[in-house]
């Protein structure tokens, strides 16, 4: 049981990244939907990086440079050239998954067995972590679990309490009225999704170098979607988004734990696999009252 | 002479090619409340927000105290001490007064305590009534733009520029506006007023500028001038105004559609119609007054169809059509011209034509063995851009090409036609400059001789005044009142609009 729980709380970081990046972003009034792209890119940019220089570190610094790219390219898209976020989305998602495989190949070929590098290590916090069960379950994760959980409390201070908060949330409400204050719209929202660029690329990273230690083309299979609807779920607050990824961490902790212990008759791993899919449909359907952005999904268009 | 506060010397600007602003000069002095007086597309909010740093010009140059200053964003106006009030107002309704003002103006970790402090007392030197914990959505329109003008105190602004302030107010609130302009400018400071009444302006301005077709063509004392010479240099023609034919003063006893106590309610929230009970009789024009947003949208939608009343009754020529959908009200002959014309009057995109149609395309008088036939309806359409004068080169321009005057003569000619009974304006001339208005008001005028019985919800109350037998105010859903037109001042509608009843004392 300390054992699933401990990897529910692993399994929710790099979900956890990327729900706060689409919530900042989302706040701004922009959904970030190339999220899933991102996520590739990570983990493709950041195995690239790691396999190469040997350094974890080096990793994770390419996954955040590959991930802003990308970023940039979806924000300069849909925010400068206003054009529709699912469709530009949708679309880079595509082109990256299949340049990011076709990508491995050019760089390492076909390897008869996976190359890997050694995952992200466990630190142990002295002290805490001898703390019977919670000590486990919370002080004994890698480092990107312990910044994740520094940010997320940090975003809501940003957000709420901040003038930068009020600018961002202001964006997504009414950005006319972040105009007329003498704001550029465009440069906050294109700041946000690069800012989800690069915690969407650490979220990605996480896959391939943090927790597997190797990169396959369906390494992310749509958990770059499922930060998009936690961030939903959690209304597009910050402790939502908290609340959102430990249940599908959970979920997904789960998947893992039964694959290890093998299926059974009744339940095949495959039904285990899915529930965080499962989950987010019937989470979507079942939440009755959202505080949707006002403007979010609408390109800011100024007159002039 | 003295140095101008702010001047605007020959400014320009072009909206791909076409001309906004043609060598606009004029000047503000400290402690002067300027008009600028024009129609609509006449430049004056180009110009202003020029001068806001929310438009770049293309040519000229804006002096402050003699020197030339550049603006390229409202950052760098406000830093000159200019603030603008926008015609819809820039606020975000789900946060509160407090966190709209400091939008912009504040840095880092929010202080919430201190603000508190300095915004209660902007509030108390002002004498607003605002609770600076409250949240946007649940102010009332006149005090979302104190909340406004809050906003631009706070940033320590000199120069006030307000577009059309006046259009959302009830008569006690415009009053109040202005006697705060008066306050504001007796301290030094100036304020420069948009508008296109004509009585604001001789009750407020110390000068006015007036401007047509983007150009200045008038810089006046109020002194020196009168309303109908500022009709006349901003309209550059004389206006025959439409008027009701005072002969026909008798209502006709015949009653053609009826409300019986309708509410409309969703759910748990505060009803939108609350018990509403009204008759509109044959060759009739009701006028529904009020502010907007106290349930004139829901009344013509209950009427036309579009929502159904929660309880209550509806009969028209004595039948009752309570739960009648809206296709059957059409071909029941009850016309509708929504207020909002491009979101619920017609799809922008489509031709002329299929606007026409856009309400009757089933009725077999279009189709030739069951497709919609071109010819006839290019015939009809080409009759009534004749008939409407609707500037527009033939029947197939896309709708959105046309001017907002026209677009609104296009779904008058359609409503005319379907309205055979009754006909529902909404807002019929908002956001139309004087000639159209006229127009507009010659075809409720010449509908209701034919004896069609009509209805318009209106927040001008000169065009309830002009064009209304009997005159309905409503309030927060409810009717205050329904009174024959000679009954009513325009001081005691404005108590009405305000939800105080008439007769009482306070």
């Amino acid at each position: 049981m300390i054992n699933l729980l401990s990897m529910a709380i692993m399994m929710g970081t790099p979900l956890l990244f990327g729900a706060i990046a689409e919530v900042i972003a989302e706040r701004t009034g922009v959904m970030v939907t190339a999220i899933e792209g991102i996520f590739i890119v990570g983990a493709w940019a950041g195995f690239v990086g790691g396999y190469l220089s040997g350094s974890l570190a080096i990793g994770f610094l390419f996954a955040i440079i590959a991930g802003v790219i990308v970023a940039s390219l979806y924000g300069w898209i849909c925010i400068y050239l206003k054009q529709h976020q699912v469709v530009t989305g949708v679309a880079i998602n595509i082109l990256v998954l299949g340049l990011s495989a076709f990508l491995y190949r050019v760089i390492f070929g076909v390897p008869t067995i996976p190359l890997t590098v050694n995952p992200l290590a466990v630190i142990p916090i002295p002290l805490l972590s001898s703390i019977p069960v919670i000590g486990e379950v919370l002080f004994n994760q890698n480092i990107l679990t312990y910044i994740i959980y520094i940010i997320a409390p940090l975003s809501y201070f940003m957000l709420y309490k901040t003038s930068l908060g009020l600018t961002i949330r202001s964006a997504g409400e009414n950005p006319e009225a972040v105009d007329v204050a003498g704001i550029n719209v465009y440069k906050v929202r294109f700041l946000a999704v690069l800012f989800a660029g690069a915690m969407g690329g650490i979220a990605g990273a996480f896959y391939s170098i943090g927790f597997l230690g190797l990169f396959t083309t369906n390494i992310i299979g749509g958990r770059g979607w499922i930060a998009f609807a936690i961030c939903f779920l959690g209304n597009w607050n910050p402790k939502g988004a908290i609340i959102g990824t430990l249940a599908f961490g959970f979920a997904e902790a789960l998947a893992i734990y039964m694959q290890a212990k093998g299926g059974n008759s009744f339940f095949p791993n495959e039904l285990f696999i899915a529930i965080p899919y499962i989950m987010t449909i019937v989470l979507t359907i079942s939440r009755k009252s959202f505080n949707i952005p006002t403007k979010l999904g609408i390109p800011y268009k100024k007159e002039n | 002479m003295e140095t101008a506060f702010f001047e605007l010397n020959k400014i320009s600007k072009y909206f791909a090619k076409v001309i906004a602003n043609k060598d606009v000069s004029f000047s503000i002095q400290s402690g002067e409340v300027l008009a600028l007086l024009g129609e609509n597309g006449a430049g004056k909010s180009t110009i202003m927000k020029i001068l806001y740093g929310l438009y770049k010009l293309d040519e000229g140059k804006i002096f402050k105290e003699g020197k030339e200053i550049k603006i390229h964003s409202p950052k760098d106006a406000m830093g000159l001490g200019i603030s603008m009030i926008q015609q819809h107002f820039s606020l975000v309704s789900s946060h509160t007064v407090t966190e709209n003002m400091i939008l912009g103006n504040v840095h880092g970790v929010i202080d919430k305590k201190l603000l508190r402090e300095e915004i209660k007392k902007l509030t108390e030197f002002y004498g607003f009534n605002i609770n600076p914990d409250a949240y946007i959505r649940d102010l009332a329109v006149g005090d979302q733009q104190k909340v406004e003008i809050l906003k631009a105190l706070y940033q320590k602004a000199n120069l006030l520029i307000m577009d059309e302030p006046t259009a959302v107010l009830t008569p006690q609130e415009s009053e109040n506006l202005m006697k705060f302009v008066r306050e504001f400018v007796a301290k030094g400071n100036s304020v420069i007023f948009i508008t296109h009444k004509l009585k604001e302006v001789m009750s407020v301005a110390d000068r006015i500028i007036v401007m047509r077709n983007g150009m200045v063509c008038g810089d006046l004392k109020k002194e020196e001038t009168n309303e109908l010479d500022l009709s006349k240099l901003m309209i550059g023609k004389d206006l025959i105004l439409a008027n009701r034919d005072l002969t026909q003063k008798m209502i006709s006893k015949e009653v053609r559609l009826e409300i019986q106590n309708v509410t409309v309610q969703e759910e748990a929230e505060i009803p939108t119609l609350k018990d509403i009970s009204l008759k509109l009789h044959k060759g009739e024009v009701l006028g529904v007054a009020g502010v907007s947003g106290n349930g004139q949208e829901e009344l013509c939608e209950v009427i036309s169809g579009a929502i159904l009343p929660t309880s209550g009754k509806i009969f028209l020529d004595g039948e009752d059509i309570t739960q009648k959908g809206i296709r059957e009200k059409i071909d029941m002959g009850i016309g509708y011209v929504p207020a909002d014309r491009s979101r619920d009057g017609m799809v922008m995109d489509m031709s002329i034509a299929e606007n026409m149609i856009l309400k009757s395309s089933f009725d077999k008088k279009w189709q030739k063995h069951g497709f919609i036939d071109k010819k006839i309806l290019n015939q009809y359409t080409l009759k009534e851009i004749d008939e409407y004068s609707i500037k527009a080169p033939s029947p197939s321009v896309v709708i959105q090409d046309l001017s907002g005057g026209n677009q609104q003569k296009v779904i008058l000619a359609r409503e005319v036609d379907n309205g055979k009974k009754v006909i529902i304006f909404d807002q019929p001339t908002r956001g139309l400059d004087l000639g159209a208005v006229n127009h507009v008001h010659q075809v409720i005028l010449n509908e209701r001789v034919k004896g069609k019985s009509i209805l318009l919800v209106s927040t001008e109350l000169s065009e309830i005044f002009a064009l209304s037998d009997r005159i309905a105010v409503l309030y927060k859903g409810e009717v205050q009142g329904v009174f024959h037109h000679d009954e009513l001042t325009t001081e005691k509608i404005g108590l009405l609009m305000a939800g105080y009843q008439v007769g009482e004392e306070s």
